[in-house]
Order: structure tokens, then sequence, then C-alpha cells
């Protein structure tokens, strides 16, 4: 089979069926709608991670390798956050006192094995001592922005929060634990990534992100400028003839009738 | 609150989003006798890729968008229109720029190269910020449910 031809029907058909199946199962009230959508979204994803194999000769099946290298590490710091959150004081759905712990232990284990990617032998390789290029994209900017958003949180919950101290404080413990993971990946090697590769793919990723915000906000500009065109260009209502005097006449009966109240 | 106190606080909250690479950077140079300077042309040549791709794909996602915008207003076709010569102009542009040489190739050797490239870096960079979004969305999260539980009707109370 042709190599494009390969590349298209295993890796980028699985891509657009992982959006496809979102939006069937949130656009439908209907119960076997949701289950069909969630489970396209779910092969698509399991087909993306399976593209080294399906599609070795494909460039783009590195992205889907680091899919099913960091799937692991990330489910486990959301599900961790997640019983972390929902362990605390919430008015429904709380969980036990024992969920939070576990949730702690989940999100420390998925960052160390993040961690571990980096300075340990996790490290994603397309082929032996090969890094896959993507990794690259994706520790750079995720610890980049998430040492970003949780300063601005940390400052947001200072100045806007009421009483928020404590949970500024660990907020800006998240964000000098990214800012120390940053400072360490620009001047402890890894086994397979070194400083100097890291500082070039940080300031990548900075431009990587500048890029993607100018982008996004011109496309959501020019969405504005189409909509806010078409809706100046509808003509106005169309006018009625005015009442005749019989109908106001009618209407001011009515209104006098409504009017005043009797005396208690 | 005040008008002037809105301006202090948006002001804050943007000098601490952007105090970390501006730190890293700082740190970066003042105590590292190696620092070197990333190739501008580099770092123009991924901005440039990724805003003519983030542009592109946000107006296709946009455009969906407006299909469901229509549903109120008897489905127009002047804005459908509108929005599909805008992401067209996005692709046009993104190959366009990618054809007129090395300016904007990376890696790749030909401009459907360079575009699915993009394409599928865009993804892996659009993950890793929905990921970082999670984390400290999340974080905030927990960390407010994790105080103990207030009373906001004490006075009433009283």
């Amino acid at each position: 089979m042709d190599e494009m031809l390969q590349a298209f029907l295993l890796f980028w058909i699985p891509v657009s069926m992982v959006p496809l199946g979102l939006w069937h199962s949130m656009s439908s009230p209907l119960q076997s709608s949701t289950k069909r959508g969630r489970f396209l979204s779910f092969t698509g994803i399991v087909l993306i991670c399976l593209s080294p194999w399906t599609v070795p000769n494909s460039p783009s099946s590195a992205a889907g390798h680091l899919l099913g290298a960091i799937i692991g590490p990330c489910m486990l710091i959301i599900l961790g956050i997640y019983l972390i959150s929902f362990s605390g004081n919430v008015p429904v759905g709380k969980l036990s006192r024992s969920d939070r712990k576990i949730g702690v232990l989940m999100a420390g284990i998925g960052f160390v094995w993040l961690a571990g990617m980096h300075w340990w032998i996790l490290t994603p390789q397309i082929a032996y001592n090969e890094v896959n290029p993507y990794w690259y994209v994706f520790w750079p900017t995720f610890i980049l922005l998430t040492s970003c958003l949780a300063s601005c949180s940390a400052v947001t919950l200072l100045m806007i929060g009421d009483q928020r101290k404590m949970e500024s404080n660990t907020m800006f413990f998240v964000s000098g634990l990214s800012f120390i993971l940053l400072l360490l990946g620009l001047n402890i090697d890894g086994p397979l990534v070194t400083g100097n590769e890291f500082r070039e793919h940080l300031w990548l990723a900075v431009a990587d992100m500048t890029g993607i915000v100018a982008g996004s906000v011109l496309s959501i500009l020019v969405f504005a400028i189409v909509i806010y065109a078409y809706e100046r260009n509808l003509p106005g209502p169309e006018s009625i003839i005015p009442p005749t005097d019989s109908e106001l006449k009618k209407v001011s009966t009515l209104i006098a009738t409504h009017l005043g109240g009797e005396e208690e | 609150m005040k008008e002037s106190n809105i301006g202090f606080t948006w002001r804050m909250m943007i000098l601490a989003f952007l105090l970390p690479p501006l730190l890293i950077l700082a740190i970066d140079m003042t105590f590292f006798d190696d620092f070197k300077p990333i190739d501008s042309g580099v770092s123009f040549t991924r901005f440039t890729n990724a805003t003519l791709t983030a542009y592109t794909l946000c107006s296709l996602f946009l455009l969906g968008n407006l299909f469901f915008y229509g549903e109120s207003r008897n489905r127009p076709w002047a804005p459908l229109v509108g929005m599909v010569m805008a992401t067209a102009l996005g692709v046009l542009a993104t190959v366009f720029f990618i054809g007129q040489g090395s300016m904007l190739l990376e890696d790749n050797g030909s401009v459907r190269a360079q575009a699915i490239y993009n394409i599928v870096h865009m993804f892996v960079s659009s993950g890793s910020i929905l990921m970082a979004f999670s984390v400290a969305l999340g974080v905030t999260f927990s960390a407010i449910t994790s105080q103990k539980q207030r009373n906001n009707f004490e006075l009433e109370e009283e």
C-alpha cells in the first residue's frame, strides 16, 4: 500500500475520530449516541497509540508514540488531582479521606514518572538512543506553562480572593516546583537529553506558545469581524401600520378598567 | 472594585504569568557563563509556523461553530462563506510562505511535509498546553477545597 494512503488510513482517520467522537457524545441527548461517541474517541486514541507499529514509516507516528508514552503519567496526575479535589470540602459527591491519600500518591507518581522521562531511563525513544522529537515539544511547554499558570493563579487568589493566603501559598509552591524542574533541566543533563538541548527547546516552546496565542487571537478577531459585518448588514425590522382611532379607543378603555383599585 | 484597582490587578496577574520565563532568562544570563542565545531565525520560523497553523486550525473550529450559530438565523450563507474564505486564506498563506524556500521549512524537504509536521506539532503543543491548564486549574481547585469549610453567613447568624 502507498505510504501516504497508509498514513491517511491508520493515522489521520484515527486522529479525526477523536474530536468527531467527542462531538457526537456531547451533542446527542441519547444515551446510546453518547456511548458510541465515547467508543469512537477511545478507538481513535488506541489506533493513534498503535501508529508506530501500524505506520512505522510515517514521521507523524512519532506523535502516536509520544501519546502512548505520556498517557500513563498524565492520567495518573489528572485522576490524582480529581481525587484530592473531591475528597475536600465539596457540597456534593464528596469522596472519602483515604481517596485523598491515593490521589496524592497518584499525582506524585505521575510527576516523578514524567521527571524520570527527562533524567532517568524512561525517555520516550523511537529508536535506540534516539529521543522522540515531540518529547522536546511536550516537556518544556508543559513545565514552563504550569509554572506560569500556577504563579498567575497564586497572585489571582491573593488579589481577588478573600483570605486565600494558604491556597495562594500552595500555588506558589507548585509554580516554584515547576520552576526548579526548569532550572534543573537547563543545568543537569539526562542520559539522553542534555541541558543545552533542553535550553534550545525551551525557548522554541516560548516561540511556539506565542505563535499559538497570536494565531488563535487573529482567527477569533476575523470570526468576530465576519459576524459583525453580517449582523450590521441585516435589514431593520419591518414597520407596521399605526393603530386606528377605534383600536386606540379600545386600548384606552381596557387600560382604564385596570387602573386604580378598590380601597380596603 | 475600583477601576484603577482592576487595572492594577490585571497588570499584577500578567506580570506573575510572565515572571517564570523572565526569571529563567535572568538567572541563566547571570549565573551561567555558557548562556547561548538561541538562533533568532529558528525561533522566528517556529513562531511563524505556529501562528499560521493556529490561525488555520482555530478558523476551522470556528467555522464549525458558525454552523450552529446559523441555526438561530435561518442558516445564512454570508457569514459561512466569509469564514470559509478566512480559513482558505490561512491555508493559502501557509502554503505560500512555506513554499518561499528555507524561511519556514524546518527539517522538512517539501511544503506538504512541513504542513503535516506543523499540524502534528500543533496537536502535541495543544496537548501540552491542555495538560498544563488541567494541572494549574486542578491544583487551584483542590487547594480551595482542602481548606476548612467557611461559613459565609456569620453576620446573619449573629
